[in-house]
């Protein structure tokens, strides 16, 4: 096994003890990337070759070189008998929506591909300063908008390390396909509607979705600022609680960070599920959406092997002593999606007011300094199809009188939403629920070129997560098994406000009490070469 | 070219249009906040002659993935301006984006406050000319960002984001005023609070209150609204004025020419004197408001609120009034102390180390004081001169050991110094010169150094009387006691020894 499959804790805990070093590991990182990954995702990317469909595709931006600086500094911190920090050595990648000082930072989109940050994000900057060697920037979904990375400008796309005709997922496509493929340990993502617990779902790693402002969003370019929630994406529970242990916290730049103590997510995570009330409910084992000629809603049953995964997952957590809770009804979730399509749309055209050409990222040439064109050819060649259909959207829905109708319908299906949790979390309710168990996502991950370019189609693949979103909870998608056609599907536990210690004990216990299925013994394709 | 919205001269009869029409005036006014730092980040927020784009940072050049964080000082000192205009201050008030792109907009919204902001209603009430008192209310108190400034040079558009999220409050009043002195009044008043309050510079021509003036017409005594036209980039208080004018002439001429006024946006030229149109404004702008998503609600404790309130000084008309029944003041002179904080505050200082007449103060601040303060460009808190130190020079004059143009000398030496009255009399000998003997041996002196004038004089040129006054007093440099001079001149003059 090469050091780059360690899991991070045990990676940091041997650079800490001086029996590693985080040169290399950092070798072993690059290493696997050179193996995987292929070419970087690039505007000008040229016919895509026999070659880039065997590969990866998880980088826009290697930072080869300061990766190697930053070990070295953990490395001779160790040396002098200074604390490296608790993710001393631990390669990790950053979803290219966050800011790093000096290094380009694309969002995936051509208006922002000359773009370098002058600044770091909080987030980012606790993980460096925790010892984490970043490898450089990963791919996504334009501005984040979207489900499958396809719509990223920087192509070739993230493929799907267990199967690379496949999406990875999105938004954070790039960071779960990393993580899944060893290229790196851990990764930074962030989670609009399920843009970390999809992927990881799909890519087969865990992905949190922390509290809504449990982690600062200062130098996260928005996308849905009421929404995002920057979160780890990693391979096993333990990793992801030492991840948002660094990361999480109040932050002098960003008010909506909350300002509670941030606990110790690794004490206490092997304590088990005695006890605990995990609930099922029908509403996240069905989906609805709308037919696509009548209008009408469609409910459906999920697929089987979905629904199967969940309900044994279940029984797991009840022969480890939890107490489960049937028929927890979510009635509300049904909204869940068109109020996000009208929410993060309305959000969304509002963030991207600043991309105009004027200050920074791409301009077009306008002819006779006429104001009016600069803008209008900026956008229009700046912006890929998804920014365009999300301000076209979010401008109109909006816009006067239409914002009654829409925006704040929207916001009264939220609050809605929010009562369903509230009601299954209220300690002195019918429920009282610890930890709610669904599926993360409808189906195992989707083929490439299945539904892009249909932004309402694919986004009902986020109908399960983007409940949580709604109300600001926190959600954690684990692997929870793997589809008849050998894809990793994934299982989501979702508890009421800073109730992630909770979550990771259940996800750990859950983790714990399947680590000889045999499941858990397949490895991704792409590392059966590497291997 | 004919300036299109110029008034013909045959309709320049201004009183006899104001005889049918009345003026409809409301006054919207941006006031920059006197804080140290910007209202969502810790650039300074006073950037009067920096180089362009020298106090700015990610957050108020609106970089990517940045984010506001609210500045408490700005939210108090727009809180303590709601007190002081008698609005309420919501205990839960909301930022908003206001959506629209301008180069010097570098977010491409601006976060203001729309419809749950910090103030809820309110007034001012204003003595206009006419010595009535104009109630004006206030439709809207909001906080706000400013955005940057564009200005064009040499073909090229160029962009100055210093300014850019600079705190302001945005006040609107109800069409509320009817004449341009009234908006003029309306302006000077709110000033005077502003700096009353400490709370802006309130400095017209370095943009730290700007006002923009809606005006229409209707027939006068009537209650309807007829459409408005907006007049934008009026910069002082004379702008203003000339302005509405100049915009209530060109209305009456064409409703009185069978016209209708239509809803444009006026531009003010400084430098021509002259409205010029800049555009038709049939529909209101959309500017998409919704609430700003990167900041917490504005929830301020019912105690903080009490506190502000009472941290509210006594407004200026209150003190004005009050120096009139209390210290028997003049209006006239009660208004000019109450100018400003520093004078009224300066006045009452006086009066308690003066001790007596209240308009015997008055009178030395007011053409001494004042004086000197225009001169020297000082408000009455910079003063050298102290108030303890006026009330001693007084004193010293009202005990007739100086007299009083060596006191108003004394008082410019005061300042100049910083020696204290006492000190600077004793040490130049400035003592009044009323010694009965040293008094007469300087006038036997004069009249033996003159004896032509006397013999002039006995003869019947009484015109001599002065001349000879002023030789004692230059002898004397004019520390002789006025009155004992002349008793004791025409003593002597008379040969009356
Ligand atoms: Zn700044």
């Amino acid at each position: 096994m090469s050091l780059t499959d360690q899991s991070a804790f045990d990676i940091a805990h041997k650079i800490q003890r001086g029996e590693l070093a985080a040169v290399d590991v950092l070798d072993a990182a690059l290493e696997r990337i050179a193996a995987v990954d292929g070419r970087p995702g690039a505007l000008d990317y040229g016919p895509l070759t026999q070659e880039d469909q065997t590969k990866v595709h998880a980088f826009i931006t290697l930072t080869a070189d300061r990766a190697r600086q930053k070990a070295e500094r953990v490395d001779a911190r160790i040396s002098s008998g200074e604390d490296a920090g608790a993710l001393a050595g631990v390669p990790i990648t950053i979803k290219d929506l966050f800011c790093l000082k000096g290094v380009p930072t694309t969002a995936a989109s051509r208006i922002l591909s000359n773009f370098v940050a002058p600044y770091t994000a909080t987030a980012i900057e606790r993980l460096e300063d925790a010892g984490a060697v970043v490898l450089g920037k990963v791919n996504m979904d334009e501005f984040a908008y979207g489900s499958s990375n396809e719509s990223s400008a920087f192509k070739p796309t993230t493929r799907n390390p267990w199967d690379l005709t496949r999406v990875p997922g999105g938004s954070s496509g790039g960071s779960a396909a990393a993580v899944a493929s060893g290229q790196g340990c851990l990764s930074v993502g962030t989670d609009t509607g399920g843009s970390i617990r999809q992927p990881a779902a799909y890519c087969g790693v865990v992905g949190l979705k922390p509290t809504y402002g449990r982690i600062s969003r200062y130098g996260v370019i928005a996308f849905a600022s009421s929404l995002d929630c920057p979160g780890p994406l990693a391979r096993n529970v333990r990793d992801a609680a030492l991840m948002l242990s660094v990361m999480a916290g109040a932050d002098t730049r960003d008010s909506t960070a909350v300002r509670l103590p941030v606990p110790d997510y690794l004490a206490g995570i092997d304590r088990g599920v005695k006890g605990m009330r995990i609930g099922l409910s029908k509403d996240y084992l069905q989906i609805s959406y709308p037919d696509p000629d009548t209008g009408e809603t469609i409910m459906e049953d999920l697929p089987a092997e979905i629904r199967n995964m969940t309900l044994r997952a279940a029984e797991t957590l009840a022969a480890e002593g939890a107490e489960i809770v049937e028929n927890v009804p979510m009635p509300n979730s049904i909204y869940g999606i068109p109020a996000y399509f009208v929410i993060s749309r309305v959000e969304a055209s509002s963030n991207l007011h600043r991309f105009d050409g004027v200050k920074y990222g791409y301009r077009a040439r306008a002819s006779g300094g006429d104001l009016a064109e600069l803008y209008r050819l900026t956008r229009a060649e700046g912006f890929g199809l998804e920014p365009k259909l999300r301000v076209l959207m979010g401008m109109y829905m909006s816009g006067g009188q239409l914002s009654l109708q829409y925006f704040q319908r929207a916001l009264q299906a939220r609050s809605m939403i929010r009562a369903d949790f509230e009601t299954a979390f209220d300690p002195d309710g019918p429920y009282r629920l610890d930890v709610l168990l669904t599926p993360t996502a409808p189906t195992p991950a989707f083929k490439m070129g299945d539904f892009y370019g249909d932004s309402t189609l694919m986004q009902y693949s986020d109908q399960l997560t983007v409940s949580a979103n709604h109300a600001g909870v926190p959600a954690l998608s684990i692997p929870g098994g793997l589809s008849a056609e050998g894809l990793p599907m994934g299982l989501q536990l979702i508890g009421p406000d800073f109730a992630e210690a909770t979550l990771f004990r259940a996800g750990y216990a859950f983790e714990q009490a399947t680590a000889d299925a045999d499941w858990r013994a397949v490895k991704p394709c792409v590392l059966a070469e590497v291997e | 070219m004919m300036n299109p919205l110029a008034v013909p001269d045959q309709h320049r009869n201004k009183d006899g249009l104001m005889a049918d029409f009345e003026a409809v005036i409301g006054l919207e006014t941006h006031i920059q906040l006197n804080t140290v730092t910007k209202i969502f980040c810790s650039c300074k927020a006073d950037s009067w002659q920096d180089p362009p784009n020298t106090n700015i940072c990610p957050v108020c050049a609106g970089l990517p993935g940045v984010l506001p964080v609210l500045n408490e000082a700005a939210v108090y000192k727009g809180a303590l301006l709601a007190a002081a205009m008698h609005a309420e201050i919501r205990l839960v008030s909301y930022f908003d984006r206001k959506n629209y792109f301008y180069p010097d907009l570098p977010k491409g919204y601006q976060i203001s406050q729309f419809d749950l902001a910090l103030g809820d209603g309110g007034y001012l009430d204003v003595t206009m000319p006419g010595g009535f008192v104009r109630r004006v209310n206030i439709t809207k108190l909001h906080l706000e960002e400013d955005a940057g400034k564009t200005k064009y040079e040499g073909g090229q558009r160029l962009v100055d984001f210093n300014r850019c999220g600079v705190p302001l409050v945005e006040m609107v009043t109800e069409p509320d005023l009817r004449s341009a002195d009234e908006a003029a009044q309306y302006l000077i008043r709110l000033r005077q609070l502003l700096r009353w309050l400490g709370v802006s510079e309130a400095d017209m021509e370095k943009g730290h209150l700007r006002c923009d003036a809606n005006v229409s017409i209707r027939t006068a005594g009537s209650t309807y609204l007829n459409t408005k036209t907006e007049i934008k980039n009026v910069n002082s208080i004379e702008a203003v004025r000339a302005a509405i004018n100049m915009e209530i002439e060109r209305q009456v001429s064409l409703v009185q020419a069978g016209g209708q006024v239509e809803s444009w946006t006026l531009d003010w030229d400084e430098t021509r004197q002259r409205l010029n149109k800049m555009r038709s404004k049939e529909t209101e702008a959309d500017y998409r408001y919704f609430r700003e998503p990167d900041l917490l609600p504005l929830e301020l404790t019912s105690e903080w609120r009490d506190a502000v309130i009472q941290n509210l000084p006594e407004l200026p008309l209150e003190r004005q009034l009050r120096f009139m029944t209390r210290y028997q003041l003049p209006e006239y002179d009660a208004d000019i102390l109450t100018a400003d904080r520093p004078i009224a505050d300066y006045y009452e200082a006086a009066l308690t180390a003066y001790g007596t007449d209240p308009k015997i103060l008055s009178n030395w601040i007011m053409n001494e004081v004042l004086r000197m303060q225009n001169e020297l460009g000082l408000s009455a808190d910079a003063l050298t001169l102290t108030p303890e130190y006026l009330a001693e020079v007084i004193r010293l004059v009202d005990a007739g050991t100086i007299n009083a143009a060596t006191g108003k000398a004394l008082l410019v030496k005061v300042q100049q110094s910083g020696q204290p009255p006492q000190a600077i009399v004793a040490a130049e000998g400035l003592s009044q010169v009323s010694d009965d003997s040293a008094l007469q041996s300087v006038i036997d002196a004069v009249l033996a150094a003159h004896p032509q004038e006397v013999e002039s004089y006995r003869g019947g040129k009484e015109g001599l009387f002065g001349w000879f006054m002023g030789q004692v007093m230059r002898q004397t440099r004019g520390q002789a006691d006025p009155a004992k001079t002349r008793a004791l001149l025409q003593k002597a003059l008379q040969g009356k020894r």
